[in-house]
């Protein structure tokens, strides 16, 4: 079978972002980058679609600025077999439909057997381009999952619902979405991490691809950190069961969680 | 971006920290045991580090001096004892099989090492014979088509983990105006007859870690045994395994040092005393910053050894400079570190004191303190003017 795994580079989920002066975007000076944290367990279902199936390949790709190469090494060395990355004037401020085309036109040239996205990227959260990518495709999607097998003439699909989980089956191509999985995605093996040194990782320019980067869009208007919190309150004077009586007052009254 | 450091490495060194934090967990119930988990040991062979000083044609990953010594700092800032058996195994065993190793010794033991059976073992120390390592007993005669080994090594780090033991052994009659000629290196299975290895010593630290007696009475072992060239491995195996072993020990005195620091310096700014973090008195910060820059003047000492090591250039004094500062550095630093916890830092719920009783051995094994300014005093006082 032949996988392809679409991530994204982002802002570590350590990192403090501090918004730029024009409210549009972060401050990039300082930022360490990694893969969004579902697209790592899409990463790690295809892999361990390979541990357990000799002969799968698994691709990764990004649509994204020369540093998303990093992301692209790292999948590498958690043991992808190859990497393409996307990138070209503005890329930045491409817009998730846009992303999903020009995705869709390399999906058209490497003819995978299943493409896995992350359910969300962890920066902006819209939880879009791989829906869109499918509709662009024309391939059915399933959202939310967790696990996939190959069964005859298909593949089964476990999707995460309320409480439990169903089974789908795509009898062709497909997009998954990948939600949080029990199993952890597995570190770069150091082996990993050299051979990945080695591993040429193509690029395409996005211009040529031929897809349509127009279009319907959203624009960022600004952005703005979360309001600071109020300084806490502390009781400490008192006797104890008055404060405790008092507690329950604030609670209740001022806090409305009682 | 650090001197010396090249990406790879840097990416090397992250992996392995990664792994590292994960282990944490499993260290208390270790270190009270004696013992380190065995499956443990299989994880280090998967995530590489076993092999990470093979050469790649020989199956390992091929990676630098310098990733070596910013790994072996890594585990030894989380867990000292399994660096201590991780620098044994994969840095001056596998150093010597795969620096002098026939193409077919290399492909019989450099496997050993990488895939996670166990942890191989050096033998050199013997109960007359520690810095004076010439000085050793041991003997090794022909016995038909092979060796006979008769001696007793001691503080044998991994011994009871080996799949073999790498043992110095002199092989004619000792020379006193000739002390180093004759030593012999042996590649010892630890199943073969006439291997015995004692019960673990009980240590000061580096608990988890195990360090054993191993005698050698008749041990019978084949002509394919001999690493390096006979009588020649005083110089080959002894002294140039220990300018490599040097650089982890100071990697390792440098884990050890960062990790009590690491928790110094959080427990300083969240241990209120006088109204105030103590982390605002100024003793507490002037030792802070103080152990802070010894620290990384040691890593400036370590890198530089490693990387004239990967660069091929001579790195003996340097590897000795870097050992000494390093393991003094640690000994100081987690002294601090322990004062900075005041009573806290006494109690092993707190896990600092392990720190500065692992770091006690650190100025003693691969050569003391003594003997590193000796090397260092015979290098400078040779130098043209
Ligand atoms: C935890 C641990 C693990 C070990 N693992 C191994 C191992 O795996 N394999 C192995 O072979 N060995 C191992 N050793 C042994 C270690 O390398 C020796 O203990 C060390 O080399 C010192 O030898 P010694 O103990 O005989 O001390 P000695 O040589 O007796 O030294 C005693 C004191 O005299 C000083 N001294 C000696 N000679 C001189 C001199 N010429 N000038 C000035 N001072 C001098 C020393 O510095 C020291 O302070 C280990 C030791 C420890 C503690």
């Amino acid at each position: 079978m032949k996988l392809l795994v679409c991530v994204k580079q982002v802002p570590d989920s350590t990192v403090r972002v501090k918004v730029a002066g024009d409210q549009k975007a972060i401050v990039p000076e300082g930022v360490t980058w990694a893969i969004s944290p579902y697209d790592e367990y899409a990463i790690e279902l295809a892999l361990e679609h390979k541990d357990a199936n000799p002969g799968t390949t698994v691709g990764v790709i990004t649509v994204g600025p020369p540093r998303a190469r990093d992301a692209l090494r790292q999948a590498l060395a958690m043991g992808c077999d190859d990497a393409t990355l996307v990138t070209g004037a503005d890329v930045e401020t491409l817009g998730g439909l846009a992303t999903a085309r020009a995705l869709a036109k390399v999906v058209d040239e490497v003819t995978p057997d299943l493409v896995l996205c992350g359910k969300q990227a962890s920066d902006d959260d819209q939880g879009f381009v791989g829906q869109a990518l499918a509709e662009t495709l024309g391939w059915p999607h399933v959202a939310i999952v967790t696990k996939f097998v190959a069964s005859d003439g298909g593949t089964e699909i476990w999707k995460e619902v309320e409480g439990g989980h169903e089974v789908w089956k795509a009898s062709g191509p497909a997009v998954l979405t990948v939600q949080k999985s029990q199993k952890d995605p597995r570190y770069p093996s150091l082996p990993g991490i050299m051979k990945a040194k080695k591993k040429e990782i193509p690029e395409k320019d996005l211009a040529s691809l031929g897809a349509d980067l127009g279009g319907p869009s959203v624009e960022i208007r600004a952005m703005e950190p979360p309001p600071a919190r109020k300084a806490g309150r502390v009781m400490k004077d008192g006797d104890p069961k008055a404060l405790a009586a008092e507690l329950a007052k604030l609670l209740r009254d001022e806090a409305r969680v009682l | 971006m650090t001197p010396f450091v090249s990406g790879t490495d840097r990416e090397l060194a992250e992996a392995v920290r990664g792994f590292a934090r994960g282990i944490l967990g499993r260290i208390p119930a270790a270190e009270e045991s004696g013992e380190f988990p065995r499956d443990l040991i299989g994880e280090l062979a998967s995530l590489g580090v076993l092999g990470l000083t093979v050469p790649e044609a020989d199956g390992g990953v091929g990676a630098s001096a310098v990733a070596f010594a910013l790994v072996l700092e890594e585990l030894a800032a989380v867990w000292p004892s399994l660096a201590v058996g991780v620098a044994v195994n994969s840095g001056i065993v596998a150093g010597t099989v795969a620096r002098l190793g026939t193409p077919g010794q290399r492909a019989r033991l450099l496997p050993q090492l990488m895939d996670g059976r166990g942890l191989a073992g050096f033998c050199l120390t013997e109960p007359s014979s520690g810095s004076d390592a010439a000085s050793l007993r041991s003997t090794a005669r022909r016995d038909g088509e092979g060796w006979v080994i008769d001696g007793q090594k001691l503080f044998v780090t991994n011994a009871r983990y080996a799949p073999f033991l790498i043992v110095l052994a002199r092989v004619g009659a000792a020379d006193l105006q000739r002390p180093h000629a004759g030593i012999t290196a042996f590649a010892v299975p630890t199943d073969v007859a006439g291997v015995t290895i004692g019960p673990p010593e009980k240590k000061s630290g580096l608990l988890a870690s195990e360090t054993s007696t191993v005698t050698f009475e008749s041990a019978h072992v084949g002509v394919e045994s001999v690493i390096g060239e006979i009588g020649r491995a005083f110089g080959q195996v002894a002294l140039a395994g220990l300018d490599a072993g040097r650089i982890g020990i100071a990697a390792q005195s440098v884990g050890i040092a960062r990790g009590a620091l690491d928790r110094a310096r959080a427990y300083a700014q969240e241990r209120r005393q006088f109204g105030q973090a103590i982390a605002s008195f100024q003793a507490v910060r002037l030792s802070l910053a103080e152990a802070r820059t010894h620290l990384e003047a040691a890593r400036m000492l370590m890198l530089r050894a490693a990387w004239r090591k990967d660069a091929g250039l001579p790195y003996t004094r340097e590897a000795a400079q870097a050992k000494l500062y390093a393991s003094e550095m640690a000994n100081r630093v987690t002294y601090a570190a322990v004062q900075t916890f005041g009573g806290y830092g006494y109690m092993r719920e707190y896990g600092v004191e392990r720190y500065a009783r692992d770091a006690r051995a650190t100025s003693i094994y691969e050569g003391t303190s003594e003997v590193q300014r000796l090397v260092i005093a015979r290098a400078l006082l040779s130098e043209a003017a």
